[in-house]
């Protein structure tokens, strides 16, 4: 017990003094973002939802959607699959 | 017979969530007969509202998927897991897995992973503050005590493992970079933190993940370092831990007390 | 009172133009400190433990008033108040130490589902007790008197025995609370209900008005062809909505006045010029006779 304490003693302290040798003073912040960060946009508002307000509610709630696939990026991705997502996707049933 | 007003919020509330069923008899235009279209503008509201707050907690999926893609994934998921709370900051909680569930993504089979990076970067942006401990206070700590020492862990830290690599393609869609070839065959496990203002994403290296987990659950650092070299013959502990400093992930640590001897 | 953070400006709410402050905006009002007399925050994007918004709203809090507007508390919702929501706007008061601190007439909470949109209730006695209990419980919980925000509607109930402005005056009288007159939500209610806005203003209580709303709305069309008016957020005032403001000043005195703008965000200077726009109205107004109680906040 006591030379396992040891042994794991003596591992963890190289351990950390090599960990802490590899650290430089770090740079110091000079822009906002550094100081505050960045800032994103905030997720609660008081204002209706969007231009189409009336003219397009029913439409949002038609499931219009599985007739669609991604078309993002992610075709310039090469994926184990092939190249992105060019097949059609079958609407869930 | 007049309805109660909880009776009539039930009865917008539900017609709200279920486009099936028609605008609540009562809800009346100015000629006091029925007005679907003016209720759809409540309906409206609240699907463009919320889809809003979804595209803005995860642009790199968005990006991915495509605009109408995901508005369209995001009314799905709107209609099936609601907000619970006011504080939209934390809507989207489980976004991730239902976008794992989600069938037309399913020949995206990292974007669930990407989703959650992206729901791990919006909690380290939001969580509590706390100043990490530097390279001098570890250096600091008594050798004799290193075996128990028992670290707390920054508020914002967040670890999220992937066999695909997330950070890359991440950084790819939130980035003005264009997007080029990523060799899938690499996984890569993801640590979030943000040690000061902003928020930093980290890949573990071998062993990481286990490590950075048995510390997060309160493990001393000798139980944590044989985990890590359980977890992964490359675990390199003096590594694990340059990097946690270096990431701000350490902010304070204690020696556990001994137990009692009988 | 006196601050509790020494960092801090006063936070008296001055009678000029304020803007709502948007993320998007941070770094030009740190940057540039504009002449802007106030600003006003949606309580729920602060809500966060800590981080970049908390760093922001610290350091333009420290330049400038706060006002706190709340848009999730569903204080017209038949059920119970959230308690711990209750208890984030107290800690938020606390911490920020506003000026003014204001919430709507409308839901948007039910059986734990939060809809994010600000939604209607009837006008009869049963909506009033329902408020005036939910108002009490809220100025007894966050320690201050709150003002309560007319609403824009889409719709409206047979449910309904009086009238908006009625309604308002009633629950203000009940619970002691001040009104926080929406101009644009007065242009969009009534052209929606086909009620005289002009009317409406000369009818408003001003002597109850601790804050005035400015904004944009959207033209859409109801289920007859008729002009159906969205609160939208996404534009300047028009022109009917600045007149009908000159009226309501001109009735209210210089009232603290917010340039709201939420949705197709300008850049800074845009709207830096739309609250310049709008604070030259409200400088034009002399103070009348019966405003002299309506700064009392």
């Amino acid at each position: 017990m006591s030379t396992a304490r040891n042994l794991t003693t003596a591992v963890l302290a190289g351990a950390v003094t090599a960990a802490v040798a590899s650290f430089a003073v770090p740079a110091s912040a000079a822009e906002m973002e550094k100081c505050y960060g960045v800032s994103l946009k905030g997720q609660n508002d008081c204002a209706a939802g969007a231009h189409s307000c009336a003219g397009t509610a029913t439409i949002d709630y038609d499931g219009q959607s599985f007739k669609l696939v991604p078309a993002g990026t992610c075709t310039d991705m090469e994926t184990p699959f092939g190249p992105g997502s060019l097949e059609p996707i079958q609407r869930p049933t | 017979m007049l309805r109660s007003l909880s009776d009539v919020q039930a009865d917008f509330a539900a017609a709200l969530r279920d486009p099936a069923i028609p605008p609540p008899a009562g809800v009346v235009g100015p000629d006091g007969g029925p007005a679907p279209r003016r209720f759809a503008v409540y309906r409206n509201n609240v699907l463009v509202a919320l889809g809003n707050a979804l595209a803005g907690a995860f642009p790199a999926v968005g990006r991915i998927v495509g605009e109408e893609f995901f508005r369209a994934m995001a009314r799905n998921y709107v209609l099936e897991t609601p907000p619970t709370s006011p504080v939209l900051l934390d809507y989207g909680v489980t976004f991730p897995d239902f976008i794992a569930g989600f069938e037309p993504a399913a020949s995206l089979p990292y974007l669930p992973d990407v989703a959650r990076l992206e729901r791990a970067w919006r909690e380290a942006y939001h969580a509590a503050d706390a100043k990490p401990l530097g390279a001098a206070d570890l250096a600091g700590i008594p050798p004799e005590d290193l075996p128990d020492a028992v670290f707390s862990l920054h508020p914002s830290l967040r670890i999220v493992p992937s066999r695909f690599p997330i950070i890359t393609i991440w950084r790819m869609n939130v980035s003005d970079v264009p997007p080029s070839p990523v060799d899938f065959a690499v996984g890569e496990d993801a640590l979030i933190v943000r040690p000061d203002a902003e928020v930093e994403v980290r890949v573990v290296p071998p062993g990481g993940v286990a490590f950075v987990d048995a510390l997060a659950a309160g493990e001393t650092l000798g139980s944590a370092a044989v985990i890590g070299e359980a977890s992964d013959s490359r675990f390199d502990l003096s590594g694990n831990i340059a990097g946690l400093i270096s990431a701000g992930a350490f902010v304070d640590f204690r020696r556990q007390p001994e137990p009692a001897p009988w | 009172m006196l601050s509790q953070n020494p960092d801090f400006h006063s936070s008296r709410i001055p009678s000029r133009v304020g803007v709502g402050l948007k993320p998007e905006h941070y770094k030009a009002i740190l940057g540039e400190s504009p002449d802007v007399g106030w600003f006003e925050v949606h309580a729920e994007n602060y809500m966060g433990a800590g981080g970049p918004p908390h760093r922001y709203l610290t350091a333009i809090r420290e330049r400038y008033p706060l006002s706190l507007h709340g848009v999730g508390l569903s204080i017209g919702a038949a059920h119970p108040l959230d308690r711990d929501h209750l208890l984030r706007l107290k800690a938020l008061n606390e911490r920020y130490e506003p000026g003014l601190f204001s919430e709507h007439l409308a839901w948007s909470t039910h059986d734990s589902v939060f809809f994010n949109d600000l939604l209607p209730i009837p006008y009869d006695e049963e909506s009033a007790r329902r408020v005036s209990d939910h108002i009490d419980e809220v100025q007894d919980t966050v320690g201050r008197r709150m003002l309560l925000e007319n609403p824009s509607t889409y719709v409206a109930f047979v449910e309904s025995t009086i009238g908006e402005i009625e309604f308002l005056t009633e629950v203000a009288k009940r619970t002691g609370c001040g009104l926080l007159l929406d101009v644009n939500n007065v242009h969009v209610s009534c052209t929606n209900q086909h009620w005289n806005a002009t009317d409406y203003i000369s009818r408003f209580p001003v002597e109850l008005v601790g804050e005035i709303h400015m904004a944009g709305y959207a033209p859409e069309e109801d289920d007859h062809g008729d002009p159906l008016l969205i609160d939208a957020h996404d534009r300047p005032a028009d022109p009917a909505v600045i007149a009908l403001y000159a009226h309501a000043v001109s009735r209210a005195g210089p009232v603290p006045t917010l340039v709201e703008w939420d949705n197709d965000l300008p850049d800074w200077p845009t709207l830096f010029e739309e609250a310049r726009r709008v604070e030259a109205v409200l400088l034009g107004a002399d103070t009348p006779e019966e405003a002299d109680v309506a700064l009392a906040v």
